[in-house]
């Protein structure tokens, strides 16, 4: 009997879910990034707003590769309902604490999509999330580095600004 | 009644219903409850979904009168299902059925390898 399944899509059921699934993790992490940059520029952390505005942007451009990468092998990639982001934030440390947080869980989902992909033998889908991998190297770096300027530069005094003017050169060389 | 110009083929059948495949216009035939509807590929797949959305418990707690019913209505489609638990249940049990061979198809042509007749197929020569 004709195939009409693989015909229609390359991507298996579940490899199609997974992927989804990120793309909502993607989106996510995008809002949150946003409401940070905002409670930022609230707080007069202007380096950190524009910096957390960036990482927004770049969260929906990995949603959008993903999305388009679910399209093109024949699946049907969701635009994602995103809710439940907080507009208010404990500490200018916190939010970065919970950048950190939100990129070591979004590396547990792509090895989470790698182990999958190993399973069903979907090769093509596992070189592909190769590129977020690596990416994800960078992301958690930046954000550690962040945090231990905290404890570098110190709070107290002038050292939220002196941190603040910091955030825009820490970047990750590989 | 199923397109006469069909070249359809028995997918997965039970007492409540049946679903064939289409190979000449890639689609998927329901039987159901004395209609058929077809689906395209992804469609089939969609409609499978919004059945198993339906929560069962919560239309057998209901005891109001509406509840006795749910109502799905397939994009794409002409027909509206309007299904109560019985029919729910028949649907399901047909839908996954029909699911499970369509996947088993794909696994079966996969391990024979074999390529649609319009395909490449590069020449091996023997020395």
């Amino acid at each position: 009997m004709k195939d009409l399944l693989r015909l229609k899509t390359s991507l298996n059921e579940e490899i199609e879910k997974i992927l989804n699934e990120q793309i909502k993790v993607e989106a996510h992490s995008s809002s949150i990034y946003l409401a940070m940059s905002s409670w930022c520029d609230d707080q007069g952390y202007d380096f950190s707003a524009d910096f957390f505005a960036k990482q927004s942007e770049e969260e929906r451009t990995h949603m959008l590769k993903l999305f388009n990468y679910v399209n093109d092998r024949g699946g049907r990639a969701i635009s994602p309902e995103i809710v439940n982001i907080p507009a208010d934030f404990e500490s200018f440390r916190g939010v970065f604490e919970q950048m950190l947080e939100q990129e070591m869980y979004v590396t547990q989902q792509f090895n989470n999509i790698a182990d999958k992909c190993m399973k069903v033998k979907d090769f093509v889908t596992f070189q592909f999330i190769q590129w977020f991998l690596e990416e994800q190297i960078e992301e958690e770096y930046v954000a550690r580095r962040i945090l231990e300027m905290f404890d570098v530069i110190g709070e107290e005094g002038t050292g939220r600004w002196e941190i603040d003017k910091h955030i825009p050169k820490v970047s990750y060389e590989g | 009644m199923i397109c006469p110009l069909a070249h359809f083929e028995e997918v997965y059948k039970t007492d409540h219903g049946a679903v064939y495949q289409c190979s000449r216009q890639n689609c998927y035939w329901l039987d159901f409850a004395g209609g058929t509807t077809a689906f395209k590929v992804s469609d089939f797949f969609n409609f499978k979904k919004k059945v198993d959305a339906v929560d069962i418990s919560a239309m057998i707690i209901d005891s109001s009168r509406t509840a006795d019913f749910t109502i799905i209505m397939p994009f794409r489609t002409p027909r509206c299902f309007v299904l109560d638990i019985n029919a729910v249940l028949n649907l399901r049990e047909l839908l996954a059925g029909a699911k499970f061979m369509i996947e088993l198809n794909s696994v079966v042509n996969e391990c024979l390898n074999v390529t649609p007749d319009r395909a490449f197929r590069p020449q091996t020569t023997n020395h």
